[in-house]
């Protein structure tokens, strides 16, 4: 394996040890006549070749890679995982424009979705090829023309922690512990989308359920239903109250992050589509009327109904 | 002083080691000689005996294997009963007594379950045993059963990989030939795989074979910048013709992810990220009638292999019909001047390969070719010249495959100056290229996409490589160095301009 260039960085140094290198060095690179033989080849280079069918199509717009069906991604309707929720709505409020592609936990460079993989443009850099991850979502909207209020404060981010720790715990534990809804909800949305066989289906069901487990097993020792539920119903309380009468969160006359963040959790708990069979957190956001109004009100503004 | 008496002792020791390993050597080799020519005489012997009594008249009465405790009575009943006379119509003369005797043993042998050296003794039966008749004789085989549960470990070294591994072998586990191996390593490519494999001869017929395996492994494939994880178990069942040829169909069931993505890897790889089943019924035949596997002079070699996945009842989530042939021929090339073989020889491939999507189960929608079931070309073992899956369609930095391909090669090798015809050293020149073309998009129907394709690989020039290099026939496999110039190709595809080493078994 020839080198192509010859690297000249440490040529100032005179020392015996650096001339044998280079000596080497030029034992080893590559000799004039046969350089001019590689600039010849190769003699014909034809068109590129043509991409298989199922990769996706180009598009010049960034695609946003989150959990949901062919048929609703290209529908742009809403992602049924919260945290593809948050950011596509966070996307979608900022105007940012973008394809959604239905997709899976392997394909991200993190292992968990929502990332962007920006749009192919022939004067781009490599690098600005790379995905992007959803925590650098909030400085690629801004980068890229999209409308970004950007005001973190202490209350924020106390109400922030409410959503992340007890309305998302209390999620985990609906969604893939309560076995009623794991075979209504989380099955056909998470385990059949995979593949059809069912062994795998039965390792996959297994591990998912096995991973939310151990993510509530983090922060205490045994997993109490109705300690979860009940924190979760003071979270929506707390998260009413906040919200009041008005129409976005924090009192800004449009939404923005946060409520993309409530609305990620709102818009699921409230879809009856999803077929929830326990309907115990359902219920505890149903009684907040507001709440139920705003998530109303995003879905309306950004899915058109 | 105690110590330096010690230590003088060591060295009378020493000196006197050095002088009994030589003659201890030559002791033995005298005596290895003596061995040696004591076999002769008696084989000459015995070759004396048999060819002034070939044609007389014989009867085996009975074959007597020594040293097969381990060995079940029913698994040998099948090879000796069809030679025992009891069993024949008709009498035999002593040399098709023997040669019976010998292929039974060579059976035998092929089980792999006895140390290769198996000796057979011939002796009369006791006249004055009322049972016998005068044309009697026994047969008796002397076996060493072989260990019966071996441990190997090691390192492997190949195209730009490293791996070590431990095997264990539990041989003939209930006395049939029946073999069960565990197999486990780790690389750099093949970042881990572990392998169970159950085999057994059919009927003991050593060309029978059924074979149950299940595997667990983990690939990197950094040319499409993804790593695979294959959780699968299969079952095979594989025969040889009377021509020689070798068969094997076989069933096998495998989760497969495409996972552990790079950063920049392209979107077609993230398309496919995630798992998938393959259901599929694979079928190989080969035939091999070359004189070397690695640096044939004369014969040829062909191989196909078919696989029907996903279709009807095999169910799973991809469903195809592949096929791919693979035929080689070397012809020596006579030298004027020179004698009988001029070593010099002229070989020549050719491979091609195709996917053709089905429907999954007894369904009517078509779904196109995933990236871990389409073929990959190009590399120091096959189409050289080029990087390895430098040829076919390119996402950014991905080979992403194709559902067709053609590949041939022309080498022409000749013994090194000097060194000789008979060493398995070559030098060699070649010229080699290939096509790799994914099902077109955008037709009417799967059938027009690939009679498309299939008609596309006619356009222009093919990717074409041409070099010279240096060719070792080792025993296990064949290395080549390179000099290698692409002169034709796709833009996106990678071509080696220079060196190139490749190690294989298999080399178009």
């Amino acid at each position: 394996m020839p080198p192509k260039e010859t690297p000249s960085k440490e040529d100032e140094d005179q020392s015996s040890f650096s001339r044998q290198t280079r000596k080497v060095r030029d034992l080893f690179s590559i000799p004039p006549p046969v350089k001019k033989l590689f600039d010849r080849v190769p003699i014909v280079v034809y068109a590129p070749n043509q991409l298989p069918q199922r990769a996706p199509k180009p598009a010049r717009i960034p695609s946003l890679y989150v959990f949901s069906t062919s048929h609703d991604a290209a529908a742009g309707k809403p992602s049924f995982n919260p945290s593809c929720l948050k950011w596509q709505t966070f996307l979608n409020i900022a105007s940012v424009n973008h394809r959604l592609i239905s997709s899976n936990n392997h394909a991200s460079p993190t292992g968990s979705l929502p990332f962007l993989l920006p749009a192919v443009q022939s004067n781009s850099p490599q690098d600005a090829l790379l995905p992007v991850t959803s925590n650098k979502f909030v400085k690629y909207a801004s980068n890229h023309g999209g409308w970004v209020d950007e005001s973190p404060s202490m209350r924020y981010e106390a109400y922030q922690s409410l959503l992340d720790h007890r309305i998302r715990n209390a999620w985990l534990y609906t969604l893939y512990l309560e076995p009623l809804n794991f075979s209504s909800v989380a099955y056909p949305l998470y385990v059949s989308s995979t593949s059809s066989n069912p062994l795998v289906r039965a390792s996959i069901a297994y591990q998912l359920r096995l991973a939310a487990e151990t993510e509530l097993l983090k922060h205490t020792s045994i997993i109490d239903t109705d300690d979860l539920y009940s924190e979760a119903d003071k979270a929506f309380e707390a998260l009413s109250s906040l919200l009041g009468e008005d129409s976005w969160f924090f009192g800004n006359d449009k939404p923005a992050l946060f409520d993309a963040s409530v609305f990620a959790y709102t818009q699921l708990l409230l879809d009856d589509s999803l077929g929830w069979k326990e309907k115990k957190l359902c219920r505890a956001l149903r009684t907040r009327d507001n709440l139920v109004r705003h998530r109303e009100r995003l879905l309306v503004r950004y899915y058109g109904g | 002083m105690a110590e330096g008496v010690d230590t003088g002792d060591d060295l009378f020791e020493s000196l006197r080691k050095q002088v009994d390993p030589k003659k201890l050597e030559e002791k033995a080799k005298a005596q290895a000689e003596r061995e040696a020519a004591q076999s002769a005489k008696a084989a000459q012997r015995l070759g004396e005996l048999i060819g002034s009594n070939s044609s007389l008249p014989v009867t085996i009465s009975s074959i007597r294997l020594i040293g097969a405790s381990h060995t079940r009575r029913s698994f040998l009943d099948r090879i000796f009963d069809p030679i025992l006379t009891a069993n024949r119509d008709k009498a035999y003369t002593l040399q098709e007594a023997l040669q019976e005797v010998g292929s039974a043993t060579d059976k035998l042998r092929r089980f792999e379950i006895y140390h290769p050296s198996l000796s057979t003794f011939v002796d009369r039966p006791d006249p004055t045993d009322p049972n016998s008749s005068p044309t009697d004789i026994d047969v008796y085989i002397q076996a060493r059963e072989r260990g019966r549960i071996s441990l190997k470990t090691g390192t492997d070294l190949g195209n730009v990989e490293g791996s070590a591994y431990g095997n264990l072998t539990w041989r003939n586990i209930l006395g049939g030939a029946e073999s069960l191996n565990l197999n486990a390593s780790a690389g750099t490519r093949t970042r881990s795989a572990y392998q169970a494999t159950f085999d057994t001869p059919i009927l003991s017929d050593p060309d029978k074979r059924a074979t149950v395996d299940v595997l667990a492994s983990s690939t990197l494939k950094p040319w499409s910048s993804h790593e695979e994880v294959l959780k699968g178990a299969g079952a095979k069942y594989s025969w040889a013709t009377k021509s020689g040829t070798r068969h094997q169909v076989g069933y096998t069931g495998m989760w497969r992810q495409v996972t552990g993505l790079a950063a920049n890897a392209s979107p077609t790889v993230r398309t496919d990220a995630g798992d998938s089943v393959k259901s599929s019924i694979i079928h190989t035949w080969f035939a091999d009638r070359r004189d070397h596997p690695f640096l044939p002079t004369r014969g040829y070699y062909m191989k196909t292999v078919s696989e029907i996945a996903g279709w009807g009842p095999l169910q799973g989530d991809v469903a195809f019909w592949k096929s791919e042939l693979e035929t080689s021929a070397a012809i020596p090339i006579p030298i004027l001047g020179i004698k009988g073989d001029s070593g010099v020889s002229l070989t020549g491939g050719i491979r091609g390969g195709m996917l053709y999507p089905l429907a999954i189960g007894f369904g009517s929608e078509i779904k196109p070719s995933r990236i871990n079931d389409r073929f990959q070309l190009g590399g120091p073992t096959d189409v050289r010249g080029f990087k390895m899956s430098g040829l076919g369609p390119r996402d950014g930095p991905d080979a992403v495959g194709g559902d067709i391909y053609a590949a041939a090669s022309a080498n022409l090798l000749m013994p090194f100056p000097r060194v000789g015809k008979d060493t398995p050293l070559r030098l060699q020149l070649f010229a080699n290229a290939g096509r790799l073309l994914a099902l077109q998009d955008g037709k009417k129907s799967t059938s027009q996409s690939f009679y498309s394709t299939a008609a596309q690989i006619g356009d222009g020039l093919p990717s074409i490589a041409a070099g010279f290099g240096v060719v070792y026939a080792h025993p296990v496999a064949r290395f080549e160095l390179n000099f290698s110039l692409p002169l034709a190709l796709r833009k996106g595809e990678e071509g080696r301009k220079g060196l190139q080493f490749g190690v294989g078994i298999n080399f178009l």
